[in-house]
């Protein structure tokens, strides 16, 4: 056994991040571990790899006890990793990067360097010699970009670099986490290969990633978390087929059975997705849309996130844009709002260009997005939270009346209204923000993740809140993880997968279609 | 501008003329290359003029009292000083950022304020008289330090010590996953910078007749100058400082009529270099220009920068 956790538990005030996990990492295998946003699995890294300390439990790498250990002694014992947001010495060029990376095995040579031994210029030549060695490995020529500062590089180029830097530390274990993030499919692909060329040179290697179809087709085994726990640890086939999992990541439909869930049954898939698909896709667009998005492009600089995507919504529906973390959604709505300018395609809102208006002159308009993670004033009460969205408006005294009655519809804002908003649970925050954006009297209402972090019970109550909102006649547009819940109250949906629309249906379709759980968890 | 005319037509004459000016351009060149060591690792420390302070008084302070040889007195300077760093930096390098350089300000206020103007030995608030200080002769005791220090620096960015730094100045927790002891390499260079700064102050006293204890000399103002000496200069490359200490130095000479208004252009030149050459007037990119964000496509760049 290469590396063995005993019942590691981390709390974070009272969130329970990690909760218990034990696991056990053969030697020489493809260890995924996955779970749903904030599940716990960036932090279980950080715990194994001495950035963030264990509160009880214990963790081996064969039999070097790491609990209670320093990072960099975790580190030199022979565990190396990568980030999720790519930590590369950006002003360094590659080749120093590399370098960087055998600091633990390479002797202290300050003295021979201060006298510029002949000893310290051979030693110098072999390290830059493994270097290039190692970035070729990784599928970089040391020629073309060892001398380039490492920030210059292409996003896949910073990835593998980063890998090549882990590499440099001859590490027993090699976590990546999230090393796919943001690759297009032809970029995944070679990733994948590369992870199977060093594992079968003998690395063992702990995946993390998004990626369903990566993790379930390079890892010997797969661990899943949520909410900190680990409810799954077998085989990729099983795991992708186990009740639990499905549950965890399509979450619950409310009062629908788990059993329900799209593609539980057990049924072989293959064809069935197929046809799915082929029948859903040509769903009919709505003809009186509101919003209009044609073959919509977007990218953060050499990173495409979005590649051509369409869709529409009609006044007065609940629209839902599900998939999993990763897959575009966020990017949509933060290109409605014009906080990203799209490369291609066209948007508009009811006759307004959204690929060239300000985002002010957007929500003018009554456009409003309600973000990801809530985005409220921690430190200001609630009342100046919900005070300051009215800001921008003249009419003093209706505004007044507005916050008034947001407290009405949402009773514990107006409980809480002197309190600073840090200290309301997620799901009061979650209502605040939602609060805040019926303020700015939106036509469309785009909501970001409104569950993201919630228990099960503050779901409900946040989901009951957005069906009301519903019924007053404002249009809404719903980005979630939790796809049964959205798919629930929603008319219609789209499916998105890897920044492309997979398939679209009315909400009651995509309950059934086994393609949606395809594009959350692979196959 | 006679002063740049001689330095190309009469080195001699200038050398002889200016060597108070020479010298001070190397004392400021070794405090710059203090400097540069922590901004190297990427610790913004102001606390230079209070090892200064520490290596001039202990090495002035020995010679009035046990009429020791100048060598024992600097090496006694050096040590003590790299000792109160040791001591200093025990607490104060777990802050990062601007709070490391508001705790370090606070060392050489507390320092400066507390101990040099209250005790009756540094003379209090009145400084001390240096008996035995060698204003001239100095000088190539001076350059000889400023070519070893540099030397040494140098090489320290080039071994293993000097990419443990650059890797943490970059991204500390990037670093930790090498295997850094991110920690201990601080306190190294934290430890060095005090040592060359108690080393800088050792000199600048034994060419001074008089140790003063004024802000200029040992309090905030001396330590915003010598940031300025690493900003100006650009503290990527071990030369960005010391040429930063050379223009700041002779700002004043070669703007000799406007020489009342030196604050003032010596910010004008400050912020030009901010906003054109970021990474300071040495530093990667050779010599070229940044054209900022918000400046004028069609505006020819070169054109407009001053210097």
């Amino acid at each position: 056994m290469l590396l063995r956790l005993d019942s590691v538990q981390r709390h974070f005030g009272g969130v329970h991040a990690v909760d218990g996990v034990s696991l056990e990492v053969e030697q020489g295998s493809i260890y995924g571990l996955i779970g749903p946003n904030g599940a716990g699995k960036t932090t279980l890294v950080n715990v194994i790899t001495g950035y963030v300390p264990f509160q009880s439990g214990g963790a081996w790498l064969e039999s070097d006890e790491l609990t209670g250990l320093p990072a960099h002694r975790i580190a030199a014992l022979g565990i190396s990793r990568t980030f999720q947001n790519i930590r590369l010495f950006k002003d360094l060029t590659a080749q120093e990067n590399v370098l960087v990376g055998m600091h633990a095995r390479r002797h202290d040579d300050t003295l021979a360097q201060l006298a510029t031994l002949p000893m310290f210029r051979r030693d110098e030549r072999t390290r830059i010699e493994e270097a290039h060695r190692l970035m070729d490995t990784v599928g970089l020529t040391a020629k073309a970009i060892g001398r380039r500062p490492a920030g210059t590089l292409p996003y896949g180029d910073q990835r593998r670099l980063e890998i090549a830097r882990a590499l440099a530390l001859k590490p027993r274990l090699l976590i990546l986490d999230e090393p796919a993030a943001g690759m297009n499919p032809s970029e995944k692909q070679g990733m994948r290969e590369l992870i199977e060329n060093l594992n079968k040179d003998g690395l063992t290697i702990l995946l993390i990633d998004h990626d369903m179809r990566l993790v379930m087709g390079v890892c010997t085994r797969v661990a899943v978390l949520n909410f900190g726990r680990k409810i799954a640890d077998s085989t990729p086939k099983d795991v992708s087929t186990d009740a639990g999992v499905i549950k965890a990541y399509l979450g619950t439909g409310g009062e629908r059975e788990v059993s329900s869930a799209p593609g539980a049954s057990g049924v072989d898939e293959a064809v069935e997705v197929v046809e799915a698909a082929a029948t859903t896709k040509v769903a009919a667009e709505p003809e009186n849309a509101i919003l209009e998005v044609r073959n919509l492009s977007v990218s953060y600089g050499a990173v495409s996130a979005v590649r051509g995507a369409s869709l529409s919504v009609a006044r007065g529906e609940v629209v839902a844009l599900i998939g999993a973390n990763g897959a575009g959604k966020s990017t949509i709505l933060n290109t409605l709002s014009a906080l990203i300018r799209p490369d291609s395609g066209t948007a508009t809102f009811d006759g307004l260009d959204l690929t060239v208006a300000k985002p002010s002159a957007i929500v003018r308009h009554g456009l409003v997005q309600v973000p990801e993670g809530r985005e409220i004033l921690a430190r200001q009460t609630v009342l100046e939270n919900l005070e300051l969205a009215t800001w921008a408006r003249h009419d003093r005294a209706a505004a007044a009346k507005d916050i008034e009655a947001a407290m009405k519809r949402f009773p514990i804002l107006g409980e809480r209204r002197a309190l600073s908003a840090g200290t309301l649970s997620g799901g009061e925050q979650q209502m605040l923000a939602i609060a805040r954006g019926l303020l700015a009297k939106p036509r469309l209402l785009l909501l970001d993740e409104p569950s993201l972090g919630l228990a099960p019970q503050m779901v409900d109550e946040v989901f009951a809140a957005i069906e009301e909102i519903h019924k007053d006649g404002t249009t809404i547009l719903l980005v979630e993880q939790n796809a049964l819940r959205a798919l629930a109250i929603a008319d219609r949906a789209y499916v998105i997968e890897t920044g492309q629309i997979l398939l679209s249906g009315s909400g009651e379709d995509l309950l059934h279609n086994p393609a949606v759980r395809r594009a959350y968890l692979g196959g | 501008m006679d002063f740049v005319i001689q330095l190309f037509t009469d080195p001699i004459g200038f050398w002889n003329s200016h060597t108070l000016f020479i010298a001070q351009v190397g004392i400021n060149s070794i405090i710059a290359l203090s400097m540069f060591i922590v901004l190297y690792s990427g610790q913004l420390s102001l606390a230079a003029p209070g090892f200064m302070a520490i290596g001039a008084y202990t090495s002035v302070l020995m010679d009035q009292y046990w009429h020791t040889p100048l060598a024992l007195n600097i090496a006694a300077a050096v040590l003590l000083a790299a000792a109160v760093g040791l001591v200093v930096g025990l607490p104060v390098l777990r802050l990062r950022g601007v709070f490391l350089a508001i705790a370090t300000i606070g060392f050489i206020e507390a320092l400066r304020l507390g101990v040099i103007l209250n005790l009756p030995i540094t003379g209090e608030g009145l400084g001390l008289k240096n008996g035995n200080s060698d204003p001239l002769g100095g000088i190539n005791l001076v350059l000889v330090s400023l070519v070893v220090v540099l030397f040494l620096v140098w090489r320290l960015t080039k071994g293993r010590l000097g990419a443990a730094w650059a890797a943490i100045r970059q991204d500390e927790l990037a670093a930790l996953s090498q295997g850094i002891n991110v920690a201990r390499y601080k306190m190294i260079a934290f430890v060095l910078s005090a040592l060359v700064a108690g080393f800088g102050g050792a000199l600048e006293a034994h060419l001074q007749t008089f140790v003063d204890p004024s802000d200029q000399q040992y309090g905030v103002t001396r330590a915003v100058q010598i940031l300025t000496f690493a900003v100006l200069g650009g503290s990527g490359h071990f030369l960005g400082p010391v040429v930063g200490a050379l223009v700041v130095t002779s700002l004043p000479w070669v703007f000799e009529q406007a020489r009342d208004y030196i604050n003032i252009v010596t910010g004008v030149f400050l912020i030009a270099v901010i906003v054109f050459r970021p990474q300071g007037i040495v530093g990667r990119g050779g010599l070229a220009i940044v054209r900022p964000r918000w400046w004028p496509r069609r505006a020819r760049v070169n054109a407009s920068t001053p210097g």
